[in-house]
């Protein structure tokens, strides 16, 4: 009897052990919680990479907002240009494309806009405050807030395909 | 040509190891000894076959053969010729690859060693080993192939992860740890054939603890080799972070160590059966978790390789195995029961079974805290992080024990023990303790936690010394030998015994460098221009400038430095010696790579954390870390030896007093 | 000097695209509150690494996390205000340490508890008294220390 007891319970536990890590499968352990869907966006003040002059969230109060965070040096960044050049252009009326270059220097990042060119809104946050702020766990990272200046939900991978952007979008425009 | 070959080679190790799987095992159950050649010449046949693939790999490495796909993913011409055999391991399926040469290497010496054993202890025993090595052998025939052929092969490839190709000990530290992993294999069969068969006398015992101390040696210069690396390399001053894949290797280790203590108590008193065989059985299962940790991709780790399919079939290997051992004890239970019952815990099998918990539980701590977070995650949805604090924490009181321990368990006699002798003998260890905590305060250390550490580990060393001395002080007084000769031939009595002590020597040494480099290191951060000075502890930096350099493989941004000690000699460290950032073309972020200055007494760690080329400045990270070499430099050759000489193969009779002594054992005692 | 020459090619050859670009590191507080920076950084989990605190991380964004770490505790917060600022973001994810509290509890209850019965478990085995086989193996009592060296010595021969 005790002995059926004791079998019975190791093999409760290789189960529960094994049903654990069969779980692991489906996860991936490298992504990073993030809470802040649903809370306010936190507010910033700082320099935009074309004419020095200072934005603050606080200035397009009233309007959806899409925020990218990116850098130069980082690939998926520059693959996904395209993708956001075209949503900004189509949402021009409907909202706000901000883009915020963290991990970066100014030198370089104006050089990359010069020869890309970028059709909307960049700014520059020279030691990832804005970045640290904003619960970024990666670059590049598209935040949608909609026009309550709530956070709906940030997209931690680059976009490829315009029509998925055009379904984050329909999030925070209605 | 080389992937057809190399295919082969596997395919036909493979097939070794299915047949003598299955006859060793069939034949084995059916008691027909008979088919015992045909096993061993099928597990000759595996290794060869193993080892043979693999030499087949590193010569495809070196000559750059692109149409290989492993050596697409991993080769570069640009990689020096070190590093490109190095790559055989670096990334998965060589990995894998390689693990199959050392399980060949490790089932060919089992079985050639006992070759003229008697097949009622050997079939089921090799057939044990021969359907873990099917397993192994069907990974890399499948899952984790790392030979099939690519119809247009690239020119070049991208060369191995740079973290690996960033220090020499990256060259040693995996075949150690693989070694130490793979070899767990053997004791598994050993204790899985003895309870198959049914016969559980005394003969599987000593080739059973043996051959766990091989690869308990092997792990443990693994282990202490990868803290090393990362610290050499990595630039955070730190050598081991309870990452899963440090704790993969860890947990083994803890259960082996503890099977080690506990054979003893099996040996001398015939209880603990269970006990001891549930741990060799565990020690393979936790090689194999830890395996299935570093490669399925589910734990979150510096060192886990990329993301892979195999993960499935492992875990189904990790069920099977969990389930045949539990199986096997229940069904054999009956023959592990205790002859007698322990006495006294004031006594050397009761600070052995203290020992013996205090392994499990943080065996079972460091379990606990890395499957955790999973556990959380599959049941609350809830991610959590279980990393350093926690274990530092936990680990810190048991550490603390197991010291106390190795103290107090060798000065207690087996049985009951007298009061005044015992009382006799601790006068000396305990007084030495006491001053040395003492003196370590007066000369203005602070913190209960590290001055009881260097007490117990004053205490442990004088009870060590004096169970390695006093022998031969009798050998000198009684038969007038000189403390050499007495020395060694008291050593060569009884080999395990003081190998083990001299083992516990090597685990001191790391506990007072741990203890010493973790409480008592001083920290400094600044920016530096050329000439100026920053003070870190009772050293100075000084920043001499920017160097910047190409090698084959990277280039390199160099922070020369020059330090001033307490005793004013200055010491340069410049280019290859100077903290720097080197670019490889794969990777996006720089490498850094701190320049470590090595003393007996203290280690001056420098990393360059940033450095701006236009204002010729620098920025470091500095530490003095008392100690920290201990944890390496003392404890490995000291490891070594301990085990070389318990391992060390007894003359069959009785030596005769004239006879030469083996010359390895006899320039390697202190 | 040559550092000088040096440092352009660096600025040539490494300024390019492709790899991050160096960032200044922030001037430390004073000792007393930098330890406390230092403590706190110990216990918050990088956000872009691989399971390493932003005190142990070389990681560019490890230190602007840190600089964050230095921000409030130049504002005067208390160390759960700061975890508060990271848990806000991320979850318990980012404590390198759970909290003591809810599911988490049984990471330190468990151990304890198996610490338990295993001493209760050797404690109730040594109550059942010296055992008859150990009284029969007839050693002598008289130096119990050398003759347990002796009868090692025969056991290790006897292999």
């Amino acid at each position: 009897m005790k002995k059926q007891v004791a079998v019975g319970s190791a093999l409760a536990v290789i189960a529960l052990v094994v049903y654990i890590m069969a779980k692991g499968f489906g996860t991936d352990p490298h992504a990073v919680p993030f809470l802040l869907s649903g809370k306010p966006a936190p507010a910033f003040t700082i320099k935009r990479l074309d004419n020095d002059q200072l934005v603050s969230l606080a200035d397009f109060k009233g309007k959806p907002i899409v925020i990218n965070f990116w850098a130069t040096w980082c690939g998926p960044c520059q693959t996904e240009h395209p993708v956001l050049d075209w949503a900004a252009k189509k949402y021009a009326n409907d909202a706000v494309f901000l883009g915020i270059v963290f991990e970066d220097n100014e030198q370089n990042t104006k050089r990359f806009l010069a020869r890309n060119g970028w059709s909307f809104v960049q700014l520059f946050d020279p030691k990832s405050t804005v970045a640290v702020d904003y619960g970024v766990s990666g670059v590049p990272e598209t935040y949608f807030i909609d026009r309550h200046g709530i956070i709906n939900h940030k997209v931690a991978a680059p976009f490829v395909d315009p029509r998925e952007f055009a379904a984050h979008m329909e999030t925070i425009l209605k | 040509m080389n992937s057809t070959l190399g295919y082969g080679l596997v395919l036909a190790g493979l097939l070794c190891a299915v047949f003598a799987a299955v006859v060793g095992i069939a034949t084995g159950l059916s008691r027909r000894e008979g088919a015992l050649p045909w096993v061993q010449r099928a597990m000759y046949g595996f290794a060869g076959a193993m080892v043979l693939s693999n030499l087949v790999m590193v010569k495809a490495l070196l000559e750059h053969d692109f149409s290989v796909k492993y050596v697409s993913q991993v080769g570069s011409r640009a990689t020096p010729t070190e590093y490109t055999i190095v790559s055989l391991w670096s990334s998965l399926e060589g990995s894998i690859l390689f693990w199959g040469a050392i399980m060949g290497l490790y089932l060919f010496a089992f079985t050639w060693i006992y070759r003229r054993e008697h097949g009622r202890y050997m079939l089921l025993t090799l057939g044990t080993m021969a359907a873990v090595a099917v397993f192994f052998s069907f990974l890399i025939a499948g899952p984790a192939n790392p030979w099939p052929a690519i119809p247009n092969p690239p020119a070049d490839g991208p060369g191995p992860n740079p973290l690996l190709q960033n220090h020499p000990l990256m060259i040693i530290h995996p075949p150690m740890l693989y070694l130490g992993y793979v070899g767990m294999t053997v004791p598994f069969g050993i204790a899985a054939g003895a309870l198959l068969r049914g016969e559980l006398g005394d003969a599987w015992l000593v080739p059973l603890r043996k051959w766990t101390l091989v690869p308990w040696m092997f792990l443990s210069i693994g282990i202490i080799l990868g803290g090393w690396w990362a610290y050499a390399v990595l630039g955070w001053g730190g050598y081991w972070a309870w990452d899963p894949v440090e704790n993969a290797s860890f947990m083994p280790w803890l259960t082996a160590t503890a099977f080690m203590h506990s054979t003893m108590v099996l040996e001398r008193k015939k209880s603990l059966k269970l006990w001891t065989i549930a741990l060799a059985l565990g020690s393979f299962v936790l090689t194999i978790i830890g395996t299935f940790m570093t490669r399925s991709g589910v734990f979150n780790s510096v060192h886990s390789f990329t993301q892979s399919d195999i993960g499935p079939t492992f875990l189904i290997f990790i069920a099977l195995v969990l389930v045949f051992s539990v199986a096997l004890l229940a069904v054999r239970g009956h023959l592990l029961v205790a002859e007698s019952h322990l006495g006294s815990i004031v006594s050397r099998e009761g600070s052995i079974l203290l020992n013996n918990l205090v392994f499990a539980a943080l065996t079972f701590v460091v379990l606990l805290g890395t499957v955790y977070p999973l556990a959380t995650e599959a049941f609350f949805a809830k991610k959590i992080t279980v990393g350093e604090p926690y274990f530092n924490q936990m680990a810190l009181p048991l550490g603390l024990g197991m010291l106390f321990l190795m103290g107090v368990g060798p000065v207690l006699p087996w049985g009951a023990p007298s009061k005044e002798l015992l009382q006799q003998q601790l006068v000396v260890p305990t007084g030495s303790g006491v001053v040395t905590a003492g003196t370590c305060f007066a000369a203005g250390y602070r913190g209960f936690m590290p001055l009881l550490a260097f007490g117990l580990a004053a205490f442990a060393t004088v009870v060590t010394v004096r169970e390695l001395f006093l022998p031969a002080k009798q050998r000198m007084d009684e038969q007038k030998e000189a403390l050499f000769t007495a020395l060694f031939r008291s050593a060569s009595r009884a080999r395990r015994r003081f190998g083990g002590y001299v083992v516990h020597l090597a685990i001191i040494a790391a506990i007072v460098g741990i203890a010493a480099s973790s409480a008592y290191k001083t920290h400094a951060t600044g920016t530096l221009r050329p000439g100026e000075t920053m003070t870190v502890g009772d050293w100075k930096v000084r920043f001499d400038g920017l160097a910047t350099g190409k090698e084959p493989h990277r280039e390199y941004v160099a922070a020369n430095i020059s330090l001033t000690g307490p005793s004013g000699v200055e010491i340069h460290r410049h280019e290859s010696l100077a903290p720097r950032m080197n670019f490889y073309e794969r990777s996006n972020d720089p490498i850094g790579s701190p320049s470590v200055s090595a003393m007996f007494l203290r280690d001056v760690y420098v990393s360059l954390l940033n450095f701006d080329s236009k204002a010729g400045t620098a920025s470091f990270n500095a530490w003095v870390f008392p100690l920290v070499g201990w944890i390496w430099y003392v404890t490995i050759p000291l490891l070594v030896l301990g085990s070389v000489i318990a391992l060390w193969p007894q003359r069959r009779q009785r030596p005769a007093e004239a006879s030469a002594p083996a010359p390895a054992v006899a320039q390697g005692s202190p | 000097m040559t550092w000088l020459a040096l440092s352009l090619v660096a600025s040539l050859t490494l300024g390019q695209e492709g790899y991050a670009p160096q960032r200044p590191v922030t001037d430390p507080l004073d000792a007393a509150r930098e330890a406390r920076v230092q403590r706190l950084g110990k216990h918050l989990r990088c956000a872009v690494c691989q399971g390493v605190s932003i005190a142990d991380s070389p990681a560019s964004m490890a230190r602007a996390q840190l600089d964050k770490v230095r921000e409030l505790v130049a504002q005067g917060k208390t160390d759960d205000e700061i975890y508060d600022y990271f848990v806000e973001r991320y979850g318990e994810w980012a404590l390198m340490e759970p909290r003591k509290s809810g599911v988490t509890l049984g990471l330190w209850v468990f151990p304890v508890l198996l610490l338990a019965i295993g001493l209760y478990v050797i404690w109730a085995q040594s109550k059942k008294g010296p055992a008859p086989a150990q009284q029969a193996s007839g050693e002598p009592k008289a130096e119990p220390k050398t003759d347990d060296y002796l009868a090692k010595v025969r056991a290790d021969l006897e292999k």
